[in-house]
């Protein structure tokens, strides 16, 4: 049972490029937006497999908000190599509450059609998905 | 479903201090008008000429009986003959024996006769609508019951005739404007303050804690406060004040002696509510008489001219919700804290421990992203105290973030806002619980489309 709270569709495109990220490490992060006026959430950019966070952090508007995944590979203590799979709802403070409303109230809808999202984290400032955040959640 | 895009919808918050109301898509509600009436006992309206006198001289109700049937009156239909005053203007008229009965009592609704009277006016005499017209949405409160949610549903429908509701709940509605669906929502309204912990788009019931300190609690005190200090708060009716010389006013004081204590206590309320919303700011740190003894007063001028000077209380009031052992100060409110229970706890305490009820998993998000909402919240300096305290008391490893909108207006009404702009998504469109699915389903079925 998803929050009942928003009906927002879902296009193919978004489903089948996260099974790629997730599947064929053919990107490296997605960046989704919401399009207003057919109420569907689309892709906005896909990174190649060689771009790093910075870049996918780079792609998030300043005021306005999206969702993201970004695939995170890192090495243990113990030299395993490991990739993890963030949701990130990014919402700043500068966009329009009818933004936020829209990206907050459609986020579980959403993030059900993405089987396979690790950790999930919302961020309303640079600071709180900073690198060192992405780092402390994935050991 | 309802395509319910053509009209816009109705978004209603019926809080325990003030019912806010207005059209969906807006910035700010319409209508704010108070959470309780004025309300008159049949014997003490005058009697219409085709009902011939139903009760003793005495008062003694229960021998009345019905004029009709000849039938002893039921308690219930006797009370729904009781005369309702509602609206600040209807109310604001002091009328002999009229007493002042509030809607909700422990933040749910209380009194059904008084919550329809409320919406019968906001909706027709305010908003001017024809309900039938409408989608309406309702902010409910995060720990409201079953029984109190299928009650508006049927009423809504069967005496409104609305084509479509919806049911969000306070909290949520408050997260979701703040553009999170996970965050830990500190309601500080009226009659309460509720903590209610917001996890994707729900409210976690078991993590809820509430207190009975919100800013009525904090109008009382400073009620008692200042007439502790020998200021005499007259409400307007009972003086008369006439110019004698130019910029010099007589009073003279006029009686009524059949003015109700519930009436008489209402209008204190208002002048002492406003007193504390014009002087009151939290202090930065726990309040200490012996340091706020010498600090500069600021005057105010009450409804019968006399300029009062408020110093120390101006920062005592507001650290009560912060330090409810303080009340202990407050001659005639000394009783409060035994009456209460031992229960009652600062706002930082209850954060605490309603993020501690959560799992493990979110407490780190929960305290990162603690939003201040409600009418008390609009206090200056409350969310930079509340976040100092929190910084001193959360475990170390978290990150303590407090978030309220920089604008008095936005804090005050962020549920209304919330539902507001929820109502007018296209997303949302969908949502709407239908009038032909409750004729189908029932009342209970809000359960399943309004989780
Ligand atoms: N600027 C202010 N400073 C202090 N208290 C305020 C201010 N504005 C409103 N309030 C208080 O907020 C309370 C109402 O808050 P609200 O959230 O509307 O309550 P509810 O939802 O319970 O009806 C009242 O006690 C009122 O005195």
């Amino acid at each position: 049972m998803g929050a009942k709270m928003s009906g927002m569709a879902v296009t193919e495109e978004c489903k089948e490029k996260f099974m790629e990220l997730k599947k064929k490490k053919t990107y490296r992060y997605i960046i989704f937006k919401i399009d207003e006026k057919v109420q569907q959430i689309v892709v906005d950019k896909a990174g190649a497999p060689t771009e790093d966070y910075d870049a996918f952090a780079a792609c998030l508007p300043e005021s306005d908000c999206r969702y993201g995944v970004f695939d995170f590979d890192f090495t243990t203590p113990d030299n395993c190599r490991k990739s993890k799979i963030f949701f990130i709802a990014w919402s700043p403070d500068t966009s329009r509450v009818k933004s936020k409303m829209m990206y907050s109230s459609s986020k579980d809808k959403f993030k059900r059609e993405l089987d396979g999202v690790h950790y999930e984290l919302q961020a309303t400032d640079p600071t709180e998905m900073d690198l060192d955040v992405i780092k402390g959640r994935a050991s | 479903m309802y395509g319910g895009d053509e009209v816009s919808a109705i978004v209603l918050d019926l809080g325990s201090h003030s019912c806010k109301a207005g059209y969906a898509g807006e910035d700010a509600p319409k209508a704010v008008l108070p959470s309780l009436v004025g309300t008159m006992d049949p014997m003490y309206l005058p009697q219409e000429p085709e009902q011939p006198a139903k009760m003793g001289v005495d008062g003694d109700n229960n021998n009345a009986v019905d004029p009709k049937t000849g039938k002893p009156v039921e308690a219930a239909a006797k009370k729904s003959t009781r005369k309702l005053y509602t609206g600040v203007q209807a109310m604001g008229y002091r009328r002999d024996h009229m007493e002042v009965v509030p809607a909700l009592k422990d933040g749910l609704i209380n009194d059904w006769e008084v919550v329809e009277s409320i919406w019968d006016h906001t909706l027709r005499e305010r908003l001017m609508i024809d309900p039938k017209e409408h989608p309406m949405l309702l902010a409910e409160p995060s720990f409201n019951t079953p029984q109190h949610r299928e009650k508006i549903v049927e009423l809504m429908f069967e005496k409104y005739q609305i084509p479509a509701l919806f049911l969000a709940k306070n909290a949520v509605l408050t997260s979701f404007a703040s553009g999170r669906a996970t965050s830990l929502v500190v309601d500080c309204g009226g009659g309460s303050t509720t903590v209610a912990a917001v996890h994707d788009g729900y409210v976690l019931q078991k993590a809820i804690v509430r207190s009975p300190i919100g800013g009525e609690f904090l109008t009382d005190c400073m009620l008692k406060a200042l007439e502790g200090r020998g200021i005499a708060i007259r409400p307007r009716y009972s003086f008369k004040r006439k110019e004698v010389r130019p910029g010099e006013f007589e009073l003279t004081n006029v009686d009524f002696p059949n003015t109700t204590e519930s009436y008489r206590r209402y209008i204190q309320r208002a002048i002492a509510a406003d007193v504390k919303e014009s002087v009151c700011r939290v202090p930065d740190g726990l309040f200490e008489e012996s340091s706020y003894a010498n600090i500069p007063t600021t005057p105010y001028e009450l409804p019968d001219g006399q300029t009062i000077e408020v110093g120390a209380d101006r920062f005592k009031i507001p650290d009560l919700m912060f330090n409810p052992a303080l009340v202990q100060t407050i001659p005639g409110m000394e009783k409060f804290t035994t009456e209460a229970g031992a229960s009652v706890k600062g706002l930082p305490q209850m954060v605490i421990e309603s993020i501690n009820k959560c799992d493990v998993d979110i407490r780190r998000e929960l305290f990162s992203s603690i939003l201040l909402a409600g009418g008390t919240a609009a206090m200056q300096q409350m969310k930079e105290r509340l976040e100092k305290d929190l910084i001193e008391e959360a475990p170390q490893a978290a990150r303590v973030k407090v978030l309220a909108s920089g604008n008095a207006i936005e804090r005050r009404f962020s549920v209304w806002i919330g539902g507001s702009i929820l109502a007018s998504l296209g997303s949302f469109q969908q949502m709407w619980l239908s009038k032909s699915e409750f004729e189908e389903h029932g009342a209970s079925y809000v359960h399943r489309k309004c989780p």
